[in-house]
């Protein structure tokens, strides 16, 4: 690299976004006689095609060798202008974006010149950064045409035909001996009533007719190595045998638990109260009447949301915040079933809030037209069950007509409880994956990326991620199918070129850094009959950790080097004159 | 405390079938009452529909104050048939409490 660069920094108005806050013009002068920069412009979208291509056009013309964009959030559009710099055959890696609009106008609204004058250091640090730039080039692996379905309910098992049908090998590992997870158990389900076991059937004969599918039942991931496109992955399947294989992608779809009230809560223990789970099992298997200890069943009391949306006032430990969003939908639907079997039970709903949401909200109608009762009780006061004469009595404030106390006589209780995480700690442990507050797996954007997690190439789908309906399930599984696909039948990926890179003049293999690398991308070389570290480019994650333990600061991670780190601390610090 | 009666409301079902399950509790119906009438429909029918026969009876007089005139009814969102419904309150109070008609 020589010693002079030629930089062009282009600092974007964003159409006010950014220069009603900063003074963009001063900016721009402030920065146009730094050393090495050749060209320092305003622009009033830096995004636009026009603008775009006036930049290419500069880089050609004045054979720039950085580029220093002054605009939005790297999130935004570090990419577009990435591809501006290679359509101008600039190598992409010596392109600096500086973030002027949500770190620095968004920001500082109501002080120009201060926000001004940390623009102007903020573009000088981009400046330095981009002075020490060199080419790099993507690390480029290619990909293996196969996934690992983990989690045969509904939605592992829809995604593995997904995936056999866009022409992908699929590898179905269930670690119960009998595919189906919790669809499999239930009847009718709601919206169309479609028996549970009937869909899972169904979906087991499809994937039975598919050659590429192979399911393994009774079975574990047991280790994941390698990297996005390429994983070598462990099974152990029955007999305590394992398999290894190599796959491009992961699908996790491991599902959900059911919340398990504790001894007392709303009388749970107590002959008569029970969970929807198993009163939708009683429901499922009732034929002509429904009947419990041997009686006829004549009033239903069912307690929502329990288990979910519990209050935060210190009384349950880690509480569950959310909303189950299934159960309200379930229950009214089960609570339909039974009036289809004697329509002379009684039903009350004990709810918060009623949400059956989107088109459910007809089934909630439903319920209402076959009689069931709904009552509404306030956060501060939930129901009480009791045991009074030998009967169970719950005993409710009705919101609905002025918070009158009522109490009900119930031949069963029945507690709508929500979905919990499945306990997983082996295979988070094995995959890596982060758990959300709420204790799912966690997608890295709910919007922007969903069923995406950190890990590349490993996706979370069904009810693994969250509380879902059944066809939520699927819609979330044939989503990371997508992904997976779109990984996979490019036949590689590119991976960022950010990784660790040792001094092999300065390291004297000690062995610290192989210690301290969390993926394994540290192993031992001899270089000119010197032993030395070196780094396995497909691992290496480029996170650093094996910098600071490393006593002769031999290694760097390109395109973030100390060098570089420094200059930049330096720009920032220097007073704008 | 009120005990609920599920077997209250087939009593007033004697005239036609009281019928207020479709009810959200909207409370369109109170609002709209010329009468200004509190309690009805919208809780002197979840009175009925839960058993609470002494509340209904309390409110005798609101049962008969109501002017049949249907503003609640035209204006229900779930087309609860009101009107019926009072009436059938108004039959069974007459039959049970005030003993009249014909037996
Ligand atoms: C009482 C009740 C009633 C419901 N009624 C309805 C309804 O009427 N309509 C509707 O749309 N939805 C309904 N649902 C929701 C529906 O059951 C779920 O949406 C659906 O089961 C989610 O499917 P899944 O594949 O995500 O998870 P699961 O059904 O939980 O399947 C996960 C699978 O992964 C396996 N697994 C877990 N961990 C591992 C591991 N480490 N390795 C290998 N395999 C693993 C499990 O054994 C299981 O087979 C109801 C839920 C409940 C609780
Ligand atoms: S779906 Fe209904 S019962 Fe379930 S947690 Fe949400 S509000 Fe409560
Ligand atoms: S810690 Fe540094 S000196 Fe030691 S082996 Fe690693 S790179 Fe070489
Ligand atoms: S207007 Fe109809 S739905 Fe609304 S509260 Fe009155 S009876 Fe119920
Ligand atoms: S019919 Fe009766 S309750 Fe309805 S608006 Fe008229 S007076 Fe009020």
């Amino acid at each position: 690299m020589s010693d002079k660069r030629r930089i062009g920094v282009y600092v974007c108005h964003c159409g006010g976004n950014i220069s009603d806050y900063v003074d963009v013009e001063q900016v721009r002068d402030a920065v146009k006689d730094d050393q090495d920069v050749i060209i320092s412009k305003n622009v009033m979208f830096a995004c636009s095609d026009a603008t775009q291509q006036e930049i290419i056009e500069d880089i050609e013309r004045e054979k720039l060798d950085g580029l220093v964009v002054a605009s939005c959030s790297p999130t935004l559009h570090l990419q577009t202008f990435k591809a501006v710099a290679q359509r101008a055959n600039l190598n992409p890696y010596q392109y600096t974006q500086v973030n002027l609009r949500e770190q620095c106008s968004w920001t500082h609204r109501n002080n120009m010149e201060s926000a001004t004058e940390k623009g102007i250091k903020l573009v000088r640090a981009g400046i330095a950064r981009t002075r020490l730039t060199e080419p790099l080039t993507n690390i480029r692996i290619e990909t293996k045409p196969r996934t690992l379905v983990i989690g045969a309910g509904v939605a592992g098992l829809r995604a593995a035909l997904a995936l056999a049908d866009l022409g992908l090998a699929v590898f179905v590992v269930e670690k119960e001996s009998e595919v189906g997870g919790w669809t499999k158990k239930w009847g009718k389900m709601f919206p169309n009533n479609r028996l549970g076991n009937d869909t899972i059937e169904y979906l087991l004969e499809q994937v039975k007719q598919r050659e590429n599918i192979t399911l393994f039942t009774d079975a574990e991931l047991i280790e994941k190595g390698g990297n996005v496109g390429d994983f070598s992955i462990k099974i152990r399947v029955k007999e305590g045998e394992t398999v290894s294989l190599d796959v491009g992608a992961i699908i996790v779809a491991t599902g959900f638990d059911s919340y398990e009230p504790f001894d007392g809560e709303y009388g749970y223990g107590l002959n008569g109260v029970v969970t929807l789970p198993q009163f939708k099992e009683m429901v499922d298997k009732s034929n002509g009447s429904l009947n419990f200890n041997d009686h006829q069943v004549k009033n239903i009391a069912y307690i929502y949301c329990v288990g979910s949306r519990q209050p935060e006032d210190g009384e349950i430990e880690n509480p569950n915040l959310y909303c189950s969003r299934y159960c309200c939908s379930a229950a009214v639907h089960t609570a339909s079933c039974v009036a289809d079997i004697d329509p002379n039970i009684n039903q009350y709903h004990l709810y918060r809030d009623m949400r059956t949401y989107g088109k459910y909200e007809v089934m909630f109608e439903n319920a209402g037209k076959k009689k069931s009762l709904f009552i509404r009780f306030d956060d501060e006061s939930s129901p009480e069950v009791e045991v009074s004469n030998g009967a169970l009595i719950v005993k409710v404030n009705d919101a609905l007509d002025g918070g009158e106390e009522i109490e009900i006589g119930a031949d069963l209780i029945v507690l709508v409880t929500g979905m919990v995480p499945r306990e997983n700690e082996s295979l988070t442990n094995v995959l890596k994956i982060p758990i959300g507050l709420d204790g799912f797996y966690n997608e890295i954007h709910p919007k922007l990326r969903p069923v995406e997690t950190v890990v590349d190439g490993v996706f979370i789908s069904g009810t693994s991620q969250g509380p879902k309906t059944l066809a939520e399930s699927v819609t979330s599984s044939l989503s990371a199918v997508s992904k997976s696909a779109a990984l996979l039948m490019k036949g590689y990926v590119d991976l960022e070129p950010f990784i660790a890179e040792v001094d092999t003049d300065k390291c004297v293999w000690c062995g610290e850094c192989e210690k301290s690398c969390p993926y394994g991308a540290i192993e031992k070389v001899v270089c000119d009959t010197k032993e030395v570290a070196t780094i396995i480019p497909a691992l290496c994650k480029g996170g650093g950790v094996c910098i600071p333990d490393c006593p002769e600061d031999a290694i760097e991670i390109k395109g973030y080097t100390d060098q570089q780190i420094r200059s930049m601390i330096d720009a920032l610090a220097k007073e704008v004159a | 405390m009120s005990k609920v009666n599920p077997d209250f409301v087939e009593k007033i079902s004697g005239f036609t079938e009281f019928n207020a399950y479709a009810c959200i509790n909207c409370g369109s119906c109170t609002a709209l009452c010329p009468m200004g009438i509190d309690l009805l429909p919208r809780r002197m029918f979840r009175h009925v529909m839960l058993g609470f026969e002494d509340k209904v009876l309390e409110n005798t007089e609101e049962v008969f104050s109501c002017l049949l005139c249907k503003m609640c009814e035209e204006n229900c969102p779930k087309e609860v048939p009101i009107v019926e419904n009072i009436k059938s309150i108004r039959w069974y109070i007459n039959r049970d409490i005030f003993k009249l008609g014909r037996g």
